[in-house]
């Protein structure tokens, strides 16, 4: 028999003690594997925000967010600033309208509602004219919105998830023709087809395709070219906001600072990495929570089998010293207790890891609740206001960050479980080999 | 051959000095049955252990064949033990969870002999202090305590030592038992050639002894 083999068997010598011992050190072992399956799932999930929100900045003009605010819209001059600002790559300029009734023929496929009506009532959308219905009755239609834009490749630009070109083809860039791509509903509901003409601020335009966004809001939408909507609505020169490309997340805050001071208070700047890090403050809460439960586990793990082991070297002094009195060095009769330690802590790794397993999600989703409702109620700028939220919806899949959030458990995970476990074997058992180092061999001659 | 020269250990009790052996001279052919007498509290297992190298002596020194045990590393000082000692105790001290041959393998493991010839020696050497092959495997708790001692005594043989050092061999035995253990110990001594030195208050033991020396307040005189 071997020092191992004698350290195994000893770990069975107390069945009641072994089992308690094991119970409560795989609790911890669990718990240290929850923080950590936490934490890894949480990194990735912060990793997956940060390439999804990108390297943007919007700057919008001061005061105004879509169609609501006041001030002065954004010039050339200021789109000049922009591009010639060091580490931007791309500039993509947008004008956006809103045509009532008054300005098109065009109807909204999307029926007010209770929202609209209430929206409508409160002057909010675009100036509410309504026409006259045949009986006299004065009702409300949605405003058709249009989005001027040369870039049709930048989604996040067009606040969409795809662009999906179901009949015809997309507008060159730069080009000042009067064409528009149509949303799917919105051609529908106006019996429009390639080549179909309508009517915007009195300008006959031409459909040159039919487009599918996949989502309600903006299939009722017209995408045009920039220059066309600036020339017929007389917003030459002007623009409501820019996506600015920026080389390198890196230089996100750098970049956004310089807009910042050139266009002094002209601008509202938002870049990317603000929004990510409202929508990433709560993960980086749970990932703070995963990292300090993970030292509390392994060292309360550490603890628990330290105390086990100091009970049993305690214990066995006179079985030490007949060890030593046999002739065992000091080196042996510590492997021997360090065998048994490490014996003691794999069978609560299996049990640990089993366990963690089981209530990784379930612990997951606890801390995810806790921390989505602290991250929107109190800590600032947590919360994000309309822009933002316009820019945050505007990633695809960002709105499910907490609701898709789950444990992932992989072999790497498995193995940094069993390094932690050998690592509280290994502590736990270093106080003890110093108390064996300690017993006198002439302990054995003691009566009792 | 052993002799001790001058040997004193001190302790420190309450702040006062306690000489429990002091200055203790002797000497012992090899192949001897030496008891030592004397009263609880006398120094003899302190002796005892010093001889076996558990304890260091405050002064004096302990030459066995020709080497001073005092001066001796901590490394030689488990060589000695192992190699050179063999002890039984009052109590046996098996370990618990070994069976009787696996016990007796035990110095043998820690000689670095290898399995197999472990093995066979701690099973010929069961059988020569009589404990039959049927309970080799047994548990200490499930031997008697006669059957526990001889164990204890095939264990201390296992490396063939110069010395056997018996404390109170025969205290926790019937006296039947324990005359039993004395004539084995006394046989094992011619047998073996070993030097046997057992700590005692027993007077029958001491009536067998070849060799009887008394301790008292930590002195020693010849009987």
């Amino acid at each position: 028999m071997s020092t191992i083999s004698r350290g195994m068997r000893n770990a069975f010598r107390n069945g009641l003690r072994t089992l308690s011992i094991t119970v409560i050190l795989a609790m911890s072992i669990a718990m240290a594997l929850i923080m950590l399956m936490a934490m890894k799932t949480v990194e990735m999930k912060i990793e997956s925000v940060k390439s999804s929100v990108g390297n943007t900045i919007t700057v919008t003009p001061a005061g105004v967010r879509g169609f609501e605010g006041g001030g002065e819209l954004l010039g050339s001059d200021d789109l000049a600033t922009i591009q010639k600002t060091d580490n931007v790559s791309e500039v993509t300029a947008i004008v956006s309208e809103r045509l009532n009734s008054d300005d098109t023929n065009l109807e909204s496929p999307i029926e007010p509602g209770s929202f609209g009506e209430r929206q409508n009532n409160r002057g909010y959308n675009g100036g509410g004219v309504p026409p006259e219905s045949s009986s006299g009755d004065r009702k409300f239609t949605m405003p058709v919105t249009v989005t001027g834009i040369d870039n049709l490749e930048n989604l996040s630009a067009l606040n969409m998830s795809k662009l999906e070109i179901t009949a015809g083809e997309k507008f060159l860039s730069g080009s000042e023709d009067k064409i528009a791509l149509v949303g799917k509903d919105l051609a529908q509901k106006n019996n429009l087809n390639v080549g179909s003409i309508f009517s915007a601020f009195n300008q006959e335009i031409k459909v040159l395709g039919l487009f599918d966004a996949g989502n309600t809001f903006a299939n009722a939408q017209l995408i045009m070219p920039i220059l066309c909507v600036q020339e017929i609505s007389g917003q030459k020169n002007m623009y409501n906001s820019f996506i600015v490309q920026v080389d390198s997340v890196e230089n996100l805050d750098k970049v956004g600072d310089s807009i910042s001071s050139a266009l002094e208070d002209k601008a509202d700047v938002v870049s990317s990495a603000q929004s990510t890090e409202s929508i990433i403050k709560p993960l980086e809460n749970i990932k703070s929570i995963s990292v300090y439960s993970l030292i509390g586990s392994v060292v309360a793990g550490s603890v628990i089998i330290l105390l086990t082991m100091v009970m049993i070297v305690r214990e066995r002094r006179r079985e030490i010293g007949v060890l030593k009195a046999i002739g065992s060095s000091n080196y042996g009769i510590v492997s021997q207790f360090i065998s048994e330690a490490l014996c003691l802590t794999l069978i609560s790794s299996v049990a640990g890891i089993i366990l963690g397993a089981l209530l990784s999600n379930p612990v997951l989703k606890v801390l995810v609740n806790n921390a989505s409702a602290d991250g929107a109620s109190g800590v600032p700028g947590a919360t994000p206001g309309r822009g933002m939220m316009r820019m945050v919806n505007a990633i695809p899949g960002i709105q499910n960050t907490f609701r898709d959030i789950s444990a992932v458990l992989d072999w790497s995970i498995v193995l940094y479980g069993l390094v932690v476990a050998l690592l509280i074997a290994i502590i736990g058992s270093m106080l003890p080999a110093y108390f064996i180092a300690k017993v006198r061999p002439a302990e054995v001659m003691r009566s009792e | 051959m052993i002799r001790v020269k001058n040997i004193s250990k001190k302790f420190e009790n309450g702040g006062a000095e306690v000489w429990a052996v002091n200055n203790v001279s002797f000497g012992l052919e090899s192949g001897i049955f030496c008891a030592i007498i004397g009263k609880s509290g006398s120094g003899k297992s302190t002796l005892l252990a010093m001889l076996g190298a558990l304890d260091k002596p405050s002064q004096g020194t302990i030459d066995v064949d020709g080497k001073d045990v005092t001066l001796m590393s901590e490394a030689k000082l488990i060589d000695y033990r192992r190699n050179r000692i063999g002890f039984v105790f009052q109590n046996y001290n098996l370990v618990p969870n070994l069976s009787a041959l696996e016990n007796v393998m035990l110095p043998l493991e820690f000689a670095g002999i290898n399995k197999n010839d472990r093995k066979s020696r701690a099973k010929k050497l069961l059988l020569q202090v009589g404990i039959s092959e049927d309970k080799h495997n047994r548990k200490p708790l499930h031997l008697s305590g006669g059957e526990q001692q001889r164990v204890s005594i095939a264990r201390a043989l296992a490396n063939s030592p110069k010395f056997i050092l018996a404390d109170e061999p025969t205290g926790n035995l019937d006296s039947n038992t324990g005359r039993t253990i004395v004539d084995l110990l006394k046989r094992l001594a011619k047998s073996e050639n070993t030097t046997i030195i057992a700590v005692t208050h027993d007077q029958t033991i001491a009536d067998q002894a070849e060799v009887v020396l008394q301790m008292k307040d930590g002195k020693l005189s010849m009987k």
